[in-house]
C-alpha cells in the first residue's frame, strides 16, 4: 500500500461514516409524514391498491415516477393504474402492460420474472427482485380482471349506499321495436370496463321459429340462465363497449342485423362497478323485434 | 513488439495516459470523455486511443498478440465494440429470505460508421442481453472541420453529471438521467481546450412515446485540467403534467494514487403530486490505484427524498475491487449496504456480487 493511500481511504471513511440515514420518525412505511388515519399499508393483497401500496409505491417509484419517467411509465398513485391497463408497453408495443384476465401476456409480470423476450433489463433495476410470492399476488390480481381498487377506496364511503343496478335500457324490457340496432344499459355508477367479456354479457334469440337465420350457432360452454319451457335459444355474436365520456352505461352491438324474433340480453350478477360492486343477481332483459 | 504496436502505443504514453469507461479513470488521467470513446459525452464503443488504453495501461498484464492489435475498426470505415457483464449476486434485505443468482447483468454492442472520416458518423448502442434486443442509442454526428464543435441527432444518452458505471447510484436516480433512459433530440457541444460544453433538447420521455408539445433541455459545462475538473449541469423537463428540473454540480481531483469524484445534485419534480418536495442526493466516490491493472473503490452515496420531511434520509456504501489480469477482462468483486428508515426493508439492502466483465 503506499503510504499515501492512507489518509486520503481514511479521509474517505469518515466522510462516509458521517452522513447518516434518517430515523423514519413520523414517517409511514413509504418515508410519507403520517397522517391522520394513515401510515399502516396492511399486508400484501391480490388488489390494486395493495399492490400500489406495498410494490409499486415503496420499490417502483423509487424511478418510475415524475416526467422523464424511464419508458414513460409513472407508477406512483396516480398515474399507474391508468399507465398500465390495458397500455402498450413502451418496449414491444404489442405487448400490454397488463392484460386484464391474462398474467402470462401482461409485459409487467414477465419484466418482474425476467422471463425471455423482454427487452431491457429485469425489473426492479439492479434488483433485489421480488419473490415469487409477490409476483404471485400481482398476477392473482391480473387473473382476475385487475380491477382499480383504489377507486373503490377513495369512493368508499360516498358509494358505500349506493348499491350497482341497473338504471334503464334501450330498449325497454318486454318492448316490441322494428329494428335495434344497438341495445344501451345504464347502471347507478361506472362499469368496470375490465368486465367487458362474453362470460359476463350475453344476447340470445329465443323465438323456434328463426332457427333458418344466418346467425352463428351458440359457442359458449357457459352455462346460460334458465331458458324457458319450449323455447330454443342461440346465441347472437356482440360487440361490448362503454361509451366513450359515460362510464355508467353499457353499448351492446350485434353483428349482425337483428331479425324478426324474440331476444333475451342477460348481463351475470357479478358484472361489477369501479368500486367492485356486483349487481348480485343476473340481469335479463327481453324484448322483441318485428318487421315493419 | 511490433511496429503497429508501438507505432499505437506512442500517443498513450506521451498524452500522459488517457480515459476509458469509467468517469474516474478520465479524472485519474486529466483527459475528456471523448478521447477514449467515440460519443464526445463518454460511454459505449471506445475509440482506437481508447482500445490501446485498455490494453496497455489499464490490464496488469498484456497478453501478447503479435501484430494483430484490437483498435477497434474491422473495416476500412467500420468500427465495433461491446461490453459483456456476467454477475454473480448475493442480496439480503431484512425480513425476506436472502438471494442468490447469476444473472448476464448486460450485453451491448456498439457499431459506428465514419460515412465521412473525422467529419459525420452514424453510431448504434444496442442492448443484447438480458431478454430481447433493446436500441439504446441511434444518431448521427457532424463533427465542424477543427472539432471543436458538433451536432448530435437521435436517440442519445443526455449530458448530465458523471456518466457512472453503476446506473442505480442515488444521483443517476433522481435525475432519472442515466444509461437506461436515452432520449430522442439534438444535441450540440463545444470543446475548446480545457472547456466542455453540450446542451440539448429532447422530448422529455425518457425513451417512452412523445406525450405531450413540452420538451427538455439539459444543458452542461465542464473545465478539465489534468490534475482537477469542475462542472455544472441543468436539466429542465417541461411535462404537461407539471415540469421537473435538476441541477447539478460536479468535480475530479486526481491526489497521487487517489482519484476523488464528487456530485450534488437537486431535484425539483412538480410533474407528480406524490413529490412535494425537492430531493438530493450526493456522490462522493475515491478511486485507489493500488497498482496497474488493480483499483479499490469506496463509494458514498447520500439521498434525501424530499428536503421538506425529516428522518427520512438514505445513504449506501459501496466498496468494489478491480481487477483487470489481462487486456479486456476485468473482475469485480463487491459489496454494497444501503441505509435507511427502518419501516422499509427495501431500504436496507446488502449486496455481494462478483461480475466478470468483458469488453472491447
Amino acid at each position: 500500500m503506499s503510504p499515501r493511500g492512507f489518509p486520503f481511504v481514511a479521509g474517505s471513511l469518515a466522510l462516509a461514516l458521517s452522513a447518516c440515514a434518517g430515523n423514519g420518525m413520523g414517517l409511514d412505511a413509504n418515508g410519507n409524514p403520517i397522517t391522520a388515519g394513515g401510515g399502516s399499508t396492511g399486508p400484501l393483497t391480490a388488489d390494486f391498491k395493495s399492490i400500489q401500496d406495498n410494490v409499486f409505491t415503496p420499490i417502483c417509484t423509487k424511478c418510475h415516477i415524475g416526467a422523464g419517467a424511464p419508458e414513460g411509465l409513472q407508477l406512483d398513485q396516480t398515474h399507474s393504474y391508468a399507465m398500465l391497463v390495458g397500455v402498450p408497453s413502451a418496449e414491444q408495443p404489442n405487448v400490454l402492460r397488463v392484460a386484464a384476465g391474462d398474467p402470462d401476456s401482461s409485459y409487467i409480470v414477465l419484466k418482474l420474472q425476467g422471463s425471455a423476450g423482454i427487452s431491457g433489463a429485469r425489473m426492479p433495476f439492479g434488483g433485489p427482485y421480488l419473490p415469487q410470492s409477490t409476483i404471485d399476488v400481482i398476477r392473482q390480481w391480473i387473473s382476475a380482471g385487475a380491477a382499480n381498487s383504489t377507486s373503490a377506496t377513495n369512493a368508499a364511503t360516498a358509494k358505500a349506499a349506493q348499491r350497482f343496478t341497473v338504471t334503464a335500457s334501450s330498449p325497454d324490457p318486454d318492448s316490441i321495436a322494428t329494428t335495434v340496432p344497438n341495445i344501451v344499459v345504464a347502471f347507478s355508477s361506472d362499469v368496470d370496463p375490465n368486465l367487458l367479456n362474453a362470460t359476463m354479457v350475453s344476447l340470445e334469440k329465443l323465438d323456434a321459429s328463426n332457427m333458418d337465420s344466418t346467425e352463428p350457432m351458440p359457442m359458449s360452454p357457459m352455462p346460460m340462465s334458465p331458458v324457458p319451457a319450449g323455447a330454443a335459444s342461440r346465441s347472437v355474436a356482440i360487440t361490448l363497449a362503454v361509451p366513450h365520456g359515460d362510464g355508467t352505461a353499457l353499448l351492446i352491438t350485434p353483428r349482425t342485423l337483428l331479425s324478426s324474433g324474440t331476444y333475451r340480453l342477460t348481463i351475470r350478477g357479478n358484472f361489477a362497478d369501479m368500486n367492485a360492486q356486483a349487481l348480485g343477481a343476473d340481469y335479463v332483459l327481453k324484448f322483441t323485434v318485428e318487421a315493419p | 513488439m511490433t511496429r503497429l504496436l508501438r507505432f499505437l502505443w506512442v500517443p498513450v504514453f506521451f498524452s500522459a495516459l488517457c480515459a476509458h469507461a469509467e468517469p474516474y479513470l478520465a479524472v485519474q488521467m486529466g483527459l475528456k470523455c471523448g478521447q477514449c470513446h467515440v460519443n464526445p459525452t463518454g460511454g459505449g464503443e471506445r475509440t482506437a486511443f481508447g482500445n490501446i488504453f485498455a490494453q496497455t495501461q489499464l490490464a496488469a498484464t498484456r497478453l501478447d498478440t503479435g501484430s494483430d492489435v484490437w483498435t477497434g475498426q474491422v473495416m476500412k470505415f467500420l468500427s465495433i465494440g461491446g461490453d459483456v457483464r456476467f454477475d454473480a449476486t448475493y442480496s439480503q434485505v431484512p425480513h425476506a429470505s436472502s438471494t442468490d443468482d447469476f444473472e448476464v447483468q448486460q450485453g451491448r454492442v456498439y457499431a459506428s460508421a465514419n460515412v465521412i472520416p473525422e467529419r459525420f458518423y452514424v453510431y448504434v448502442d444496442e442492448q443484447v442481453a438480458p431478454g430481447g434486443a433493446l436500441n439504446r442509442e441511434a444518431y448521427g454526428v457532424y463533427w465542424s472541420a477543427n472539432h471543436d464543435w458538433y451536432i448530435k441527432a437521435g436517440q442519445m444518452y443526455l449530458p448530465f453529471g458523471f456518466r457512472l458505471q453503476d446506473q442505480s447510484a442515488f444521483v443517476q436516480q433522481i435525475s432519472g438521467i442515466n444509461m437506461t433512459t436515452p432520449d430522442q433530440g439534438l444535441e450540440f457541444g463545444f470543446e475548446h481546450g480545457n472547456w466542455d460544453a453540450q446542451v440539448a433538447a429532447s422530448n422529455g420521455t425518457a425513451g417512452g412515446p412523445e406525450t405531450d408539445h413540452g420538451k427538455q433541455y439539459s444543458a452542461q459545462l465542464q473545465y478539465v485540467m489534468s490534475r482537477w475538473r469542475f462542472g455544472v449541469a441543468g436539466n429542465f423537463n417541461d411535462a404537461s403534467a407539471g415540469s421537473k428540473s435538476a441541477s447539478g454540480l460536479f468535480a475530479g481531483l486526481r491526489t497521487g494514487p487517489i482519484s476523488w469524484l464528487g456530485e450534488v445534485d437537486v431535484v425539483d419534480d412538480r410533474s407528480t403530486p406524490t413529490l412535494s418536495g425537492r430531493q438530493l442526493a450526493t456522490l462522493l466516490e475515491a478511486n485507489w490505484r493500488i497498482a496497474q491493472g488493480h483499483n479499490l473503490k469506496l463509494t458514498d452515496e447520500y439521498l434525501d427524498p424530499n428536503r421538506s420531511v425529516a428522518n427520512d434520509a438514505e445513504t449506501r456504501y459501496s466498496l468494489v475491487y478491480e481487477m483487470t489480469p489481462i487486456q479486456y477482462v476485468q473482475i469485480r468483486a463487491g459489496f454494497r449496504w444501503s441505509d435507511g428508515i427502518p419501516q422499509d426493508p427495501a431500504e436496507h439492502l446488502k449486496t455481494g456480487f462478483v461480475e466478470l466483465h468483458g469488453f472491447f
